[in-house]
């Protein structure tokens, strides 16, 4: 329907022509301008920079998930690890070289074809940003290490065995390396360039971006997997911080969907809506204190362990979350296999606080909660254990401070807070996400922000990253479990669920604790 | 000949100005205990990684090191790379300057279509209920919290009412821009639907904004016309036989418009003033919101670039009305 | 007409008077005033957003806390950062305003200035800067308020000293010997006095709503502290089901601000009328 903008014409025009239609729908869909699937999310996190290499946070995972492909890709619940570039692989007797054969005829948006040469890239560029999911691989790749066999082949050589490599190659998204070569400036690799702007092979290529709204992006049929037939044609990914604005614009039907762990009060409402389809699922992302065991009391196991009797335990998850989440007594999640069934955690037991207090053979001096702003739970939760140590006498204070600053603070042991209220998020799908990875004190510089130490942590979580056994793995990772328990390494509280709510005309999802639900390639809308 | 000399007074007090505020905000801002490397590298890095990004960005030179380059670069018109985003600070202010100065802008214009009438009705029949009711609500109008009375707004229009949109600019994505205002962006492509959606979505943040700001009008409006009525000049035109009509519209709107004029500038001032929480309420995409979002991010060059744009307006505006009073009001301040 | 009967036919004043007195006793006796004492720092999650009601008057927060006794220590908080950071920026402007607008040399040139940068910032951006930096808490809020204030009482003392110092008695005093900062202190002080005064009560309502705006954006004091603005903040999330969250703390920022804001106008009108209103920067 060509409109010519002729002012205030144009207004009469419309209403007629929409008058029109409202009458004659059965007819119009015939019509060769069938209505494009649109699907619009609002985010509480900025989108700001497209770069898949610069970012690894949940909050802008949509970016990644919908605009680029990566080797493996997880999806549904139970998290499964899937083949997604890769054909086929083969890995090395000794474990240390991985060969994988790409699959044929994948193309990115500009229309070239993705050969291993852009995954060497790719692998060259995070190691060389050294931003990103660096981290993840920094230990075993070595820059120059990677080589491309033939068009279809990529050889990885890794410095030393590691049993999540296949886990966490879902974190290396290949990008279009001519292109990205093409727009390099003062040797920065692109990334001025790649900060604003696409260059994946993912399902849906970008059209629009402006970091103060969010982006847009559009189905790219030359996509090498198949799509389901009521797929998303375009889609819009907004920012809009306020939770309460967020929750009225699904109901108003101006977002169709939102995060998925808003307040219980949002998610009544959501629920009580005609309008609205929620979706409850158990993910893995455990929300804990983090505590510093390097500064004194902390160091001290009965100090450490009489503040986790002195957190209510059920207060928390039932009265003010609402029962939205699951008591998890463990780091690990309860899904995750690693997590001991049999695990008994702390309970709400004051008399059992000041036992141990009593015990405490370092001075008791006032602690420090550092309680993420704008993240309410982490405040309630900061507000909880300070009220059940006022009751055993124990000083805390509550500060709020933006996770920047706390995180600033990470590296300083001195500095660090006492104990900080987070979720660990599902990175990859593998125990080493909770354990070694954050309580290994091999990583006191990447990742083990409670400066925690202990051999037999230590010995396990190391064993376990080089054998590729599961079953022996998971032996070792539910030791670990128990004895960061037993230690009270940290304040292990629950383990949230995903409440999805979405407008009617969403059909299905298919949701992967990994992405909650932003993978659009997936989701079916009705016609 | 006199307005000249103050201009040229004035514009050369401006350089010094915006120095100096560049030497405090930088002093401020680098004295932010958040390490912006950190912040940059995320919750998964390294120490490794974070010691290279500071190099990269020169965070580890010596402050005045620092701080000699960063004037340069602006002076060349370049304000520096987001710590956080790596664009160009410049860029991303002015992408976002054409929302807060449309916000600003529509709020100064409602402020005064709904203040100086209120201020002159109220000060010719001084006293009366009319009167009395204007000075209660202007009072309480400029003792409400701005992000209160947002969140206010908020609650009974677009929650309970359901006639505004909760939040933002626009429903998705606005008109191509020509002038980066959305309101008059679409008036010049003739597009009304657009037009129309885009007052209603201003229309929230611009109240909230402008009634603070016409309450202030208001009462400047009404002592200043209260001044010329008791005036000696009224008086004495009084006895000389003019009407009282022609009395009150040329001289003493003249006298209210002039007052209305001088006091832009400090609306103006709290316009940006209120415009960081209620931005922040409405998500609205402008330097508010941005500026908020950068000190939460530690990020020094965002920071800095958001203080000077700012300031810089304040002193052009405040320069321009001064001008302007000195030209309207020849008697002097 | 006595000072008294004056007071009492200025309503404006009247109304003002009454609510800081009222806000003063509120603050005193917060704790025989308030139902639950014990909820400035406990709560009951069992209880958490209830409405307003037979026992808990306006209702709950999100933690079960008793909105009506927090409101209520709040207030000595709010008192306590109004004054606090309004004297400081006092003691602080006003000397470098006297000493500038007396000498009017380039040392006060340069003073004000100093003080016009300051002021081509809005209060509140360098008041985030400052509050984030030194990190969260009341002191840091005070500190913040004031560093961003005194130099509007800067630029209002040597705008009002400047045009003092040509008055005649202030000429009579140094041709009788008087040092400069006798003239200054004991002379032209007291003629600008109703001015400063009037001011600084206004100027309290003015720093009551920048520092609930700092809690409002969470640079403020931290949790449990009932600041008022840190509570609106809180109650964002709940709405609009919990209306009296949002609804109480704001009402009660506005009868404050109201209040000094009134008795600053009464008092003008009451000590001076002849005050003109300074075209230059707020009343």
């Amino acid at each position: 329907m060509i409109h010519r903008r002729a002012g205030r014409f144009e207004v009469d025009r419309r209403a007629v022509l929409t008058g029109a239609v409202a009458l004659g729908t059965a007819g119009w869909s015939g019509c060769a301008h069938a209505a494009r699937q649109k699907f619009v999310t609002a985010n509480n996190n900025p989108y700001d920079i497209l770069d898949p290499h610069q970012v690894f946070d949940i909050g802008r995972i949509a970016i990644r998930l919908n605009m680029y492909d990566a080797l493996m890709r997880w999806v549904d619940n139970p998290p499964k690890l899937e083949k997604w570039l890769v054909e086929k692989y083969e890995i090395s007797p000794d474990g240390k070289s991985y060969t994988f054969t790409l699959k044929p005829n994948v193309k990115f948006h500009d229309g070239s074809a993705l050969t291993s040469e852009d995954v060497v890239y790719s692998m060259e560029r995070i190691l060389a940003l050294k931003l990103g999911a660096y981290g993840l691989f920094k230990d075993i790749v070595v820059p120059g290490s990677t080589k491309a066999l033939d068009p279809q082949t990529v050889e990885f050589n890794l410095k030393t065995p590691f049993a999540v490599f296949l886990a966490v190659l879902s974190e290396l998204w290949v990008v279009n390396s001519k292109l990205v070569k093409r727009n390099i400036k003062d040797n920065d690799w692109g990334a001025a360039w790649l900060s604003r702007n696409e260059a994946g092979s993912g399902g849906y290529a970008l059209r629009r971006f402006d970091p103060a709204i969010g982006f847009q992006v559009q189905r790219f049929d030359g996509h090498f997997a198949p799509f389901g037939k009521n797929a998303i044609d375009d889609a819009d990914f907004r920012v809009s911080m306020e939770t309460a604005t967020r929750v009225l614009g699904v109901l108003k039907g101006e977002f169709n969907t939102t995060d998925g762990y808003l307040p219980r009060e949002q998610m009544a409402r959501m629920k009580a809506d005609p309008n609205i389809k929620t979706w409850e699922f158990e993910s893995i992302r455990t929300f804990y204190f983090i505590i510093n065991s390097w500064k004194a009391p902390l160091s001290d196991v009965n100090m450490r362990r009489a503040l986790s009797y002195a957190f209510d335990y059920d207060g928390f998850n039932n009265d003010i979350l609402g029962g939205t989440v699951v008591r998890n007594p463990g780091i690990i999640p309860n899904p995750m296999w690693g997590a001991p069934k049999d695990l008994k955690g702390y309970i709400y037991d004051l008399d059992k606080a000041k036992y141990h207090l009593g015990l405490v053979k370092e001075k008791v001096r006032p602690l420090q909660i550092g309680a993420m702003a704008g993240y309410p739970q982490s405040e309630q939760g900061g507000q909880m254990l300070q009220a059940g140590c006022a009751k055993i006498g124990l000083d805390v204070k509550v500060v709020t401070e933006p996770f920047t600053t706390i995180a600033a603070k990470f590296n300083d042991r001195e500095r660090a807070h006492d104990l900080i209220p987070l979720w660990r998020s599902a990175y990859f799908a593998d125990p080493h996400n909770w354990t070694g990875f954050i309580y290994n004190s091999g990583n006191f510089d990447a990742g083990n922000a409670s400066y925690y130490k202990n051999a037999r942590v230590d010995e396990l979580c190391n064993k376990a990253l080089e054998i590729t056994d599961q079953e022996q793995r998971r032996v070792m990772y539910e030791e670990v479990s128990r004895i960061l328990v037993d230690d009270a390494a940290g304040i292990f509280v629950n383990n949230t669920k995903y409440h999805g709510a979405f407008t009617k005309n969403v059909k299905s999802i298919r949701f992967c604790p990994i992405g909650d639900a932003q993978d659009l390639r997936w989701i079916e809308m009705e016609g | 000949m006199r307005i000249l000399v103050l201009a040229l007074r004035r514009v050369a007090w401006m350089p010094p100005t915006l120095l100096g505020l560049t030497l405090i905000v930088f002093t401020v801002s680098h004295v932010i205990p958040a390490d912006p490397a950190r912040a940059m590298a995320g919750e998964n890095a390294s120490t490794a990684q974070i010691e290279a990004l500071r190099t990269k960005f020169g965070l580890d030179k010596p402050l005045p090191q620092q701080f000699v380059r960063y004037v340069t670069d602006v002076l060349s018109g370049e304000m520096g790379v987001s710590l956080y985003s790596q664009r160009p600070v410049a860029s991303d202010l002015l992408s976002r300057l054409p929302a807060t100065f449309e916000l600003a802008i529509a709020a100064i214009i409602v402020a005064i279509l709904i203040g100086l009438p209120l201020g002159v009705v109220s000060a010719l029949y001084r006293n009366s209920p009319l009167d009395q009711a204007v000075r209660l609500v202007t009072i309480a109008g400029l003792a409400m919290a701005a992000f209160w009375l947002a969140i206010l707004l908020q609650l009974l229009f677009s929650m309970k009412l359901a006639i505004t949109p909760v939040q933002g600019r626009i429903d998705g994505w606005g008109p191509d821009p020509i002038t980066g205002f959305y309101t008059v962006d679409a008036l010049l492509r003739g597009d009304w639907e657009m037009f129309g959606t885009s007052l209603r979505y201003l229309a929230l943040p611009t109240l909230t904004l402008a009634l603070p700001a016409a309450a202030t009008i208001v009462r400047f409006t009404r002592a200043g016309v209260l001044n010329v009525l008791s005036s000696n000049f009224v008086f004495y035109q009084g006895a000389m036989g003019i009407p009282r009509r022609i009395v009150v519209w040329k001289y003493i709107l003249r006298s209210a418009l002039i007052g209305t004029l001088t006091q832009i500038g400090l609306v103006f001032g709290n316009l940006l003033a209120g415009a960081v929480v209620v931005e922040t309420v409405f998500s609205w995409p402008g330097l508010g919101q941005f500026a908020y979002n950068s000190i939460l991010q530690s990020d020094y060059n965002a920071i800095m670039g958001f203080t000077l744009i700012t300031g810089s307006a304040f002193i052009v505006v405040n320069l321009l009305v001064d001008i302007a009073q000195a030209v309207l009001d020849p008697r002097g301040r | 007409m006595s000072m008294w009967r004056r007071l009492l036919r200025d309503r404006a004043l009247l109304v003002g008077t009454v609510i800081i007195a009222l806000l003063v006793l509120v603050a005193v006796f917060a704790t025989p005033l308030s139902t639950f004492p014990e909820h400035v720092t406990a709560f009951d999650p069992a209880q958490r957003l209830k409405p307003p009601g037979a026992i808990f008057w306006l209702g709950t927060d999100r933690m079960g806390a008793d909105i009506y006794s927090r409101l209520l220590f709040g207030a000595r908080l709010t008192i306590l950062i109004a004054v606090v950071a309004t004297t400081v920026a006092v003691l602080i402007g006003v000397p470098i305003g006297l000493v500038a607008g007396y000498y009017r040399n380039w040392f006060g040139e340069m003073l004000m200035r100093v003080s016009d940068v300051f002021l081509a910032v809005p209060q509140i951006v360098l008041a985030i800067a400052i509050a984030q930096t030194l990190g969260p808490a009341i002191h840091n809020v005070i500190l913040a308020l004031s560093a961003t204030y005194w130099p509007f009482w800067a630029r209002l003392v040597y705008a009002e000293t400047r045009s003092q110092r040509n008055e005649i008695y202030v000429e009579a005093a140094i041709a009788m010997g008087a040092s400069p900062l006798r003239v200054m202190v004991l002379h032209i002080l007291p003629n600008i006095m109703s001015s400063i005064i009037v001011r600084t009560t206004i100027g309290m309502g003015g720093t009551i709503l920048v520092a609930a705006s700092l809690g409002f954006l969470g640079l403020g004091a931290p949790p449990p502290t009932p600041e008022w603005g840190r509570m609106i903040a809180e109650s964002r999330e709940f709405l609009p089901q919990a209306w009296w969250y949002a609804t109480a703390p704001g009402i009660a920022i506005l009868l404050v601000v109201m209040g000094f804001n009134l008795l600053g106008d009464g008092l003008r009108d009451v000590l001076d009328p002849r005050i003109r209103r300074s075209a230059n920067r707020a009343p």
